[in-house]
């Protein structure tokens, strides 16, 4: 057990920092073309698909050099990479369950956000129970076509492509029914509206497919394979950005401190109200606790070792404090921590794991989220209880009902 | 970096497993509960030839120079095992000795702990029960030949069974640690018997107890920051300990929860178990981190090395508290009996928490270091 970086790490960590103070925006990004810009100038420095393998456009860099990247971009709030869904979930999908001939055509376009994508997973009645999905893709011969609904889906309004599971039989139990494949948001049976959320922005959208058409050549694995592939592709999504996170995490601490010296109760500072010391301990010791587990996390990533279904216990345990750390700034920042406009310096801008930048309240509203999107904290318990700690699972019908 | 353990690390850990699982069984657990001395001489011996009693001690004292992480790795187990004995005040009380003691004091005492012929203890609170050294408010008056102690100290672990005593007082250049012979004239012991049947506490009523000039541990008046660190190594032995209670308890209602049916079916595989059950390891987990984080950042001197070990103790003293909590529910009536082992772990945890400040005191440090 050795917890200290090493000189190379460090080094890197050196060169990286050096790069952000140099290159970051120093405004925010308001069109997607600057957004564009932002990402080529940070593909161009080798910090987009980092973990990508080298033949892909990648640098086959380690576990640790990713997350100290993440992490000096958090560290100075940089603006995050434009091709985010695409560059974590669809190219390692498509790495590893795509042909050669699907990796020729995509990867390169993905890191470099010329083609933008989004993920087509969740409907209306299908969100935990993912696998009861019903947007059907026929075969018609020389292609798929497509009809159904997606919903809460990020980034779809600026999507040029979409990672789909789709239902190709419907006569075996659900989970073998669904393929994986990849669509061409831009056509006449794609229609993408916004989906506005309890923070006012329109994060997510809509997708409608009316027979949208999807080429044979884009079926991604074996016909039936969706939802094996979509286990693995949710397994990326947990775990990986962790250092990061607990950086942004705390900056938002440390904001909190700052306002509680300003902000008073009874005459006297709130920071040195022992009620409010309680809790501010008690959210500092859980931030330095995630940021312990981010490096277990990161430690046995480096050695190799795949995630599996432990990182539904990284993704309920920083999901689950989010919300506690953002209740606990409502009780310190009082109205402040409401105020969408017109807050003063002090009491405005935080930092948010989200990737919406904005205010104390944006980022109290998104705490809400973290603990529904990609698996629920009931789903990770779910996961955690049957395959972590192997209890039973509880008897259900649609295991082999069709 | 690296947070597995390394192969020796792995090695001691698994071997302590074994000889707990083999030596330290609940049957004997409850026996020495109620013998009067309350720990077994056979097993201390065991343990000296193990290498554990002089774990973390120098290699020149026949320790074997190893740190807080390996002192973790067997507390954890011991806590796993509810093992009772004078093991981590022993080690903490020697920790002190190897830190300051001069040249005789560490001859005096270290061998003697590493092959397991002496054993020793600190007298942290005084009837305050504030863990912040400085509030230590029993007097040491200055002598001809040395001092003499007056005060009164509580909650002394493992008194009863100790060759010294590492008693704090306030003497007129501050706050010393001193080395008292628990027979001294004027030291009065008195045990006193908590819910947790392995630990032991005692009082001590100090009238006017003699101590040489040579007792004196480190500079006079110059213990305060030793003591700090005293207490930082107590919150992370005890935050171990109670991890091992903790993981012991869930692993215990896993186990039952997979066997145990109700309507029909297991009741591990109803979502209030299975949740109940996946919310434990999460905090089991956490407690790993942050016990095994502190024991290295004391280890390597880290920078948040004082920060670490608050937030292991603040962290980990109310995880173990909801775990083992936790397990008698999923039990249900079963772990609320005696017979059932349950309790052994869930108290030993329970002792535990109090112990080298409990989660308000660590949580106060931790604003201190945030915010000032």
């Amino acid at each position: 057990m050795d917890l200290s970086y090493s000189p190379e790490d460090l080094a890197f960590r050196a060169d990286v920092r050096r790069w952000f103070e140099a290159n970051t925006p120093r405004h925010e990004l308001g069109t997607l073309d600057e957004r564009k810009t932002w990402h080529r100038q940070l593909y161009d420095a080798g910090h987009v698909g980092m973990g990508w393998p080298r033949q892909y456009g990648g640098r086959g860099a380690t576990p640790m050099q990713q997350a100290i990247v993440a992490d000096e971009m958090a560290r100075v709030n940089a603006p995050p990479t434009i091709n985010g869904l695409g560059i974590g979930i669809v190219g390692p999908t498509i790495i590893v369950h795509g042909t050669e001939a699907q990796k020729q055509r995509y990867l390169k376009k993905i890191l470099a956000a010329e083609e933008l994508w989004c993920q087509l997973y969740s409907e209306p009645n299908a969100g935990s129970d993912l696998a009861s999905l019903k947007t059907r893709a026929d075969d018609k011969g020389e292609h798929f076509e497509v009809t159904g609904q997606k919903i809460w889906t990020s980034g779809g309004l600026i999507a040029d492509w979409g990672l789909l599971l789709a239902r190709t039989d419907p006569t075996v139990p659900k989970h073998k029914g669904i393929s994986c494949f990849l669509l061409n948001m831009r056509q006449p049976g794609v229609e993408v509206r916004p989906l506005k959320q309890i923070t006012g922005s329109a994060h997510f959208s809509e997708v409608f497919m009316t027979e949208a058409r999807v080429e044979k050549s884009d079926l991604i694995g074996r016909l039936g394979q969706g939802w094996e592939i979509a286990q693995t592709t949710l397994s990326y999504e947990r775990g990986g950005n962790s250092l990061a996170r607990v950086t942004r995490y705390a900056s938002a601490v440390n904001q909190l401190v700052k306002a509680a010296r300003e902000l008073s109760r009874g005459g006297r500072p709130l920071i040195d109200d022992p009620l409010v010391r309680t809790k501010m301990g008690r959210i500092y010791a859980e931030l330095e606790v995630q940021r312990y587990a981010a490096l277990r996390v990161l430690s046995a990533l480096q050695k190799g070792e795949a995630p599996g279904p432990a990182s539904s216990i990284t993704k309920l345990s920083y999901s689950e404090f989010e919300k506690r750390m953002h209740e606990l700034a409502q009780e310190i920042l009082g109205p402040w921590g409401q105020v969408t406009a017109g807050a003063p310096d002090d009491f405005s801008e935080v930092d948010t794991s989200s990737g919406e930048p904005g205010t104390w309240a944006t980022a109290f509203l998104w705490s809400r989220a973290g603990t529904i999107y990609a698996g629920s904290s009931e789903i990770q318990k779910n996961v955690i209880g049957e395959r972590v700690l192997g209890l039973p699972k509880e008897p259900r019908a649609d295991r082999t009902k069709a | 970096m690296d947070f597995a353990f390394n192969q020796d690390q792995q090695l001691l850990k698994s071997s302590a497993r074994a000889f707990l699982d083999e030596h330290c069984q609940s049957a004997l657990v409850r026996a020495l509960g109620d013998d009067p001395r309350g720990e077994s001489e056979a097993m201390w011996k065991d343990m000296a030839q193990l290498g554990w009693l002089g774990l973390a001690l120098p290699e020149t004292y026949g320790g074997s120079g190893l740190g807080m992480v390996e002192t973790a790795i067997v507390l954890e187990e011991m806590g796993r095992a509810a093992y009772p004995g004078p093991y981590f005040p022993t080690m903490l009380a020697a920790g002190a000795v190897a830190l300051a003691g001069s040249a005789e004091q560490k001859s005096r005492w270290l061998p003697a702990i590493a092959t397991g012929s002496a054993r020793a203890t600190v007298a942290f609170l005084d009837a305050q029960l504030d863990w912040e050294p400085s509030a230590s408010a029993t007097g040491a008056a200055k002598t001809a030949g040395g001092w003499t102690l007056t005060g009164a100290k509580h909650f002394v672990p493992w008194a009863h069974v100790a060759d010294v005593l590492l008693v704090p007082a306030r003497g007129p250049e501050g706050l010393s640690l001193f080395l008292v012979d628990p027979a001294a004239p004027g030291l009065k012991l008195t045990p006193v018997t908590g819910m947790d049947l392995g630990t032991r506490w005692t009082s001590l009523a100090l009238d006017g107890v003699p101590v040489r000039a040579d007792a004196l541990l480190g500079d006079s008046g110059q213990a305060a920051a030793l003591l700090a660190r005293l207490l930082r190594r107590g919150a992370v032995g005890a935050a171990a300990e109670m991890l091992g209670a903790a993981r012991r308890c869930l692993d215990m209602s896993v186990a039952y929860a997979k066997v145990r049916e109700q309507f029909g079916q297991p009741i591990g595989s109803f979502q209030a178990i299975r949740h109940r059950c996946a919310e434990m390891l999460l905090e089991v987990e956490n407690s790993h981190a942050a016990t095994y984080y502190a024991a290295w950042a004391i280890d390597a001197g880290a920078e948040d090395e004082a920060l670490a070990a608050s937030v292991a103790k603040a962290y980990v003293g109310e995880a173990a508290r909801r775990v083992c909590g936790e397990a008698i529910q999923v039990h249900g009536g079963i772990g609320f009996t005696w017979e059932y082992d349950l309790h052994l772990y869930f108290k030993r945890a329970k002792a535990l928490e109090p112990m080298y400040g409990d989660a308000d005191y660590h949580r106060e440090l931790i604003v201190r270091h945030v915010a000032g």
